[in-house]
């Protein structure tokens, strides 16, 4: 059997024609190309819509989380955070974002950023997205591009003024930050128009300055007259009204606050960062609005020897009573070296000029140069008790008459100094007890008995024999005294005057005719100076006369009753004079004097001395008719002329002496008078004012 | 019929004049444009199997690149939000110690993705250079590769399980993110790309080396 192959067909080629490339490409192609095309694109349009990488530093990341945390402007993300990483040397947390493109332009210098974290304050619950959410990065600046920014430093707290919101921004100053905080209210009559931002001590440290924002349109109420002042907290104030205590809102009270009222017109509008004084309470703000707070102030210092206690920073300064300043330093000094070195109390005043009544030109120098005047007019300054329950102490500057010379001076070193002068400081305790003390001592129990005595001496005065009989003596003097005056011996002395004149000048015709002038000079110069005492003596007669008649009227307008009446009313302790033993004498003197004065009037009338001037009339008549008879014994009738002459001048004086004595009787009585007036004057003081006797005045 | 890897006693059908139709298997002569059984178009071979395959796997290739950067899942619950990756989630998978979950992620999201382009692009270059190493492994490769594709698409159908179920508004959503769209077209460009490979290719060797 033969094996033979199968049979196999030929083999065919089957090579396909090798066609070029681009014939041969399939539209499958497409598919890759555009995957690649639309991954590129893509790739590109991510790349172009990548936001603008900014780096924000904050001091802390707490809650921030790349890739989660984002970036919001008022609400809105415009951003997320990318990375967050530690600056160089660990200082700060680096937050790396990116923010929209569209944005990204308008972050220049004035971008702020903050993390916004739940807070719970007393104004209310902010931030409380963020507590399911996590924190977010809040971005704020304002709608106008500048030159764009890309590294910010992040706000530990969020801001108070978001850009680009209307109002105006001040700044205040005060010297105790201790009642305002960051977002406290600013009110006006009541109504919160701004807040104030964060508290920061001023360059010198002395100040606390607070920027407050105040919002349109409250922002127009504040001119350069504004006041602000602190609300926070209350106060209790107790004074004649009672006891009232002011309490503004409670954020306010809890956080403190601040007030402001313009209530004088005329300010000027204010710019954006003007500077305000915050006082402590509306009282004194509004106080202050007449006077220029930023006005330069003088300050003295007035050194003390004694316990400045009760005194301190901010007490008053007054001037006649108003205030012109406050106290702004206390503290000791060293004054004089070695041995006399004494340490004194120095304190500074601040003296406003403008509170002196001088322009609001005038300078400090201006407001020294009053003073240093004033003082050398005797100004001194002292210590007064402003509050007498407090015990607090208030300078006082005061014209003290008749004080020490004395100047300002520079003794203290950078302050001029005022004299001072004894302060005037009343403790309450030792004021009552001063008071009490001296209402002790009253003699009162003396007092008591001695008006009782006194009242006993004026009734047994009253009651005296002698007191009642001294009407009655009085009555006979003066009966006395006008029987003298009408007794025809008086009557006749006139008369027997003319007569004697008439002689002599008889005599003396006589003489002339004798021829013997020049023997008769001298008898006849004697003759006139008698002549001319007699003249005297008949001139005084009617004066004793008009003076008996005063002393009648004396003594019946003198009234006794009303004497003894006045006298048993008032009951003053002048029992000195009542008691006396010479008051009690007075009657009896009283008595005697009368009884002389009519002892004297009796020996007038019985032959005294108007006998005595009969019988000198008589004389010369006898002698004039000796002349007449014989001119040769003219030397014995000059002798005799002489002789009468002495004796008239001696009847004359006489005279005269008892007008003296009437004189003194009258003097005894007005004293009488001035001394019951005096009496009833005291007790007529007494029942007016009680209290004299307390004060001693 | 003999062992197919005989040396030189294999015939194709192309060989004998023959052209099956690739649908149904029925054999028609060479000259034959449609199948008579079940009308679909014949050819002996595809002469443009290899520019299909070369697209349609840079194609994937190219969309696997953001399924892999971007975020496959977004979930945002009361508290967070947050976007995982492929990797990211298979790494957060291991951390919460689910090892076998995230291997299972791992291998369904990465390798075998990974491992499809390498065998396509094998058996691709292969051919072109007209290898005749291994033609029945490689033929197991291809149809391994075909097979398995279809698993790969896995990662996308839990994705969109889990974007279908958990949407309670803010409490807590999951949604696809752009990564499983890419995930999804490169699993679906590397299938039709393994579907483009026309095997018969890889017996022509003998053929045209001749």
């Amino acid at each position: 059997m033969t094996d033979t192959p199968a049979p196999r067909p030929a083999p065919l080629d089957v090579r396909p024609v090798k066609q070029p490339m681009w014939k041969r490409l399939s539209l499958v192609w497409l598919v890759p190309i555009a995957a690649l095309s639309i991954s590129l694109w893509a790739a590109w349009q991510n790349y172009q819509d990548r936001g603008t990488l900014i780096t924000i530093s904050f001091e802390n990341a707490s809650g921030i989380t790349a890739g989660e945390t984002v970036i919001k402007y008022r609400d809105v993300t415009v951003g997320e955070v990318e990375d967050v990483e530690f600056a160089d040397g660990l200082t700060d947390v680096l937050v790396h974002a990116r923010i929209d493109k569209t944005v990204a332009p308008y972050l220049d210098d004035d971008a702020v950023f903050w993390v916004v974290r739940p807070d719970v304050s007393v104004r209310g619950i902010t931030g409380l997205e963020t507590v399911l959410s996590g924190v977010y990065i809040e971005g704020n600046w304002d709608t106008d591009p500048d030159v764009a920014q890309y590294e910010f430093v992040g706000n530990e707290e969020a801001i108070l003024t978001r850009a680009g919101q209307r109002g105006t921004s001040v700044v205040l100053r005060t010297g105790d930050g201790g009642s305002i905080t960051a977002g406290a209210p600013v009110l006006h009559k009541g109504l919160q128009v701004g807040y104030l931002e964060q508290p920061e001590l001023s360059f010198d440290g002395n100040q606390v300055v607070v920027s407050a924002f105040i919002e349109s349109p409250y922002d127009r109420r504040i001119t350069s007259s504004t006041r602000f002042w602190d609300t926070s907290g209350f106060s209790v104030s107790f004074g004649a009204g009672g006891v009232s205590l002011d309490v503004s809102s409670i954020a306010s009270l809890i956080e403190g606050g601040i007030a402001f009222d313009t209530v004088v017109s005329g300010g000027q509008a204010i710019r954006d960062g003007q500077t305000f004084d915050i006082y402590p309470d509306e009282q004194s703000a509004r106080d202050s609005l007449f006077t220029d707070p930023n006005a330069a102030s003088l300050q003295v210092a007035v050194l003390f020897e004694q316990s400045v206690t009760g005194l301190t920073k901010g007490s008053e300064v007054r001037f006649q009573g108003i205030q012109i300043g406050e106290v702004d330093q206390l503290n000791a000094i060293v004054v004089g070296e070695g041995a006399s070195a004494q340490v004194r109390l120095q304190a500074v005043l601040d003296i406003q000029p403008s509170r002196l009544g001088m322009s609001p030109e005038s300078t400090p120098e201006d407001a020294l140069a009053l003073l240093s005047d004033f003082v050398a007019r005797g100004l001194r300054a002292r210590m007064v008790t402003g509050n007498i329950l407090s015990g607090t102490l208030v300078v006082e500057l005061v014209q003290i008459e008749d004080a020490l010379p004395a100047i300002v001076t520079q003794a203290s070193g950078q302050y001029p100094v005022i004299p001072t002068t004894d302060s005037q400081i009343s403790d309450v305790a030792a004021t009552a007890e001063g008071v009490l003390q001296r209402i002790n001592d009253l003699p009162v129990e003396e007092l008591m008995q001695g008006a009782i005595d006194m009242m006993d001496s004026i009734e047994r005065v009253a009651n005296d024999e002698s007191t009642r009989a001294a009407p009655a003596s009085l009555v006979a003097l003066l009966d006395e005294a006008r029987a003298l005056v009408a007794s025809d011996d008086v009557q006749a002395v006139p008369g027997d005057l003319r007569k004697v004149i008439n002689d002599i000048d008889a005599i003396v015709t006589s003489t002339a005719e004798a021829d013997i002038v020049a023997d008769l000079d001298a008898a006849i110069q004697t003759t006139a100076a008698a002549a001319a005492n007699i003249e005297l003596a008949t001139e005084n007669l009617p004066e004793l006369i008009t003076q008996i008649e005063a002393l009648t009227a004396k003594a019946n307008a003198l009234a006794i009753e009303d004497l003894v009446k006045t006298a048993t009313d008032t009951l003053a302790s002048i029992d000195r004079l009542v008691g006396s033993e010479d008051a009690a004498a007075l009657p009896a003197s009283l008595n005697g004097a009368l009884d002389e004065m009519r002892g004297f009037l009796e020996e007038v009338r019985e032959g005294g001395a108007i006998e005595n001037v009969n019988a000198a009339l008589a004389s010369a008549n006898e002698a004039a008719q000796a002349i007449e008879q014989s001119v040769s014994g003219l030397p014995a009738l000059s002798e005799r002329a002489n002789q009468l002459v002495a004796e008239t001048r001696a009847v004359v004086n006489s005279y005269s002496e008892r007008s003296r004595f009437s004189a003194e009787t009258l003097a005894t009585l007005r004293d009488i008078q001035t001394a019951a007036d005096a009496v009833s004057a005291l007790a007529r003081a007494i029942q007016r004012n009680p209290n004299s006797l307390l004060t001693g005045r | 019929m003999g062992s197919a890897g005989t040396e030189g006693g294999l015939i194709t059908a192309r060989d004998a004049g023959l052209v099956a139709c690739q649908r149904c298997g029925q054999v028609h002569a060479q000259d034959a444009l449609y199948c008579k059984r079940c009308d679909g178009r014949l050819q002996s071979r595809d002469t443009e199997s290899l520019q299909r395959v070369w697209a349609w796997l840079f194609a994937g290739m190219i969309a696997y690149i953001p399924a892999n950067i971007y975020p496959m899942l977004l979930t945002s619950t009361l508290v967070e939000r947050s976007e995982s990756t492929i990797i990211g989630g298979v790494v957060e998978l291991v951390e919460y110690g689910s090892i076998g979950i995230a291997i299972i992620v791992f291998v369904a999201s990465v390798v075998i993705p990974i491992g499809k382009f390498l065998a396509i692009g094998y058996l691709a270059i292969s051919v072109q250079r007209g290898s005749q190493d291994n033609q029945h492994q490689r033929h197991k490769a291809y149809e391994v590769v075909e097979f398995i594709g279809r698993w790969s698409m896995i990662d996308v159908f839990v994705v969109a399980i889990l974007s279908a179920l958990v949407q309670l508004n803010t409490i807590a959503t999951i949604n696809p993110g752009i990564a499983a769209v890419s995930f999804a077209l490169s699993v679906i460009f590397t299938m039709l790309s393994a579907q483009s490979f026309d095997s018969r290719m890889i017996w022509d060797v003998n053929r045209t080396a001749e």
